[in-house]
């Protein structure tokens, strides 16, 4: 899996993380794994679901490489991948810096009007 | 924290109603629309709920990207609620909530873009990155 997404372009790999995060349960499950690894059926408890469901859930996130899954012995357990997570935040911050200068723009243009019918 | 999402808030020394009429009105629009490198081209707003807008985008080699949606909500001079599509129209796009609050040194802009794992494949055709240096200079000529 993990060889999969390396071989991926980072368009396809970005399209796995925000697939990833596109869900209220694997945004929860994650925000429980960035605390520190934890065990799956930890992890599994407070959400009132399945021990498959949330292991499918698990599988999404550890696809876009977001968690990493580990056996030891009998017990599964799951740690963060920061580093596809630090892409999804650039990638945010991109919209962010457009929305960010498009106000700036807005407000020195709606500024200088309010400000020559002010004058006049 | 919620990674799907940004949100931002601008303080505007101007009357609510001429921040909301700047947003909403295309005349207005057009000049101020657009980064570096961007030219605003044509605008076009049906300015009610379940009506469309669309926004050219026109880029340094001649390049036009439109950014187009549907109106949710709007409450003027209040709130906006709409969809956000760059590229093909009708795509399932991304949500854009913007909140204009007076305030004493004039108005609160409140703007949230919302549901932005589902415009992924958008950002990818809009390419904003490559746009952006040299925003404030262009807003300074205009």
């Amino acid at each position: 899996m993990i060889a999969l997404a390396q071989s991926m372009s980072p368009d396809d790999r970005l399209d796995l993380v925000f697939q990833a995060l596109a869900n209220r349960t694997r945004r929860e499950l994650l925000r429980r794994v960035s605390a520190g690894p934890a065990r799956v059926t930890d992890l599994a408890a407070p959400f009132g679901m399945s021990l498959p469901a949330i292991s499918k859930h698990l599988a999404i996130l550890e696809r876009a490489g977001l968690i990493n899954r580990s056996v030891k012995g009998r017990e599964h357990s799951c740690a963060l991948g920061a580093e596809p997570m630090a892409s999804a935040a650039e990638w945010l911050s991109a919209y962010r810096v457009f929305w960010e200068g498009n106000l700036d723009s807005l407000a020195r243009f709606v500024e200088a009007e309010a400000g020559r019918k002010a004058g006049a | 924290m919620d990674a799907t999402r940004i949100s931002l808030s601008r303080i505007i020394r101007a009357p609510r109603q001429f921040v909301f009429e700047a947003w909403t009105t295309p005349s207005l629009l057009m000049k101020w629309w657009g980064p570096e490198g961007v030219r605003c081209t044509a605008a076009e707003v049906d300015l009610r709920e379940g009506g469309e807008y669309r926004i050219a985008n026109q880029h340094g080699d001649g390049s036009v990207t439109w950014i187009s949606g549907v109106f949710e909500r709007v409450r003027p001079p209040e709130e906006l609620v709409y969809s956000w599509n760059i590229g093909m129209p009708g795509a399932d796009g991304s949500r854009v909530k913007v909140e204009f609050r007076s305030h004493e040194e004039g108005t609160e802009l409140i703007l949230v873009h919302e549901r932005l794992a589902a415009g992924v494949r958008d950002m990818h055709l809009a390419g904003w990155t490559g746009c952006l240096d040299g925003l404030e200079a262009m807003a300074e000529a205009g």
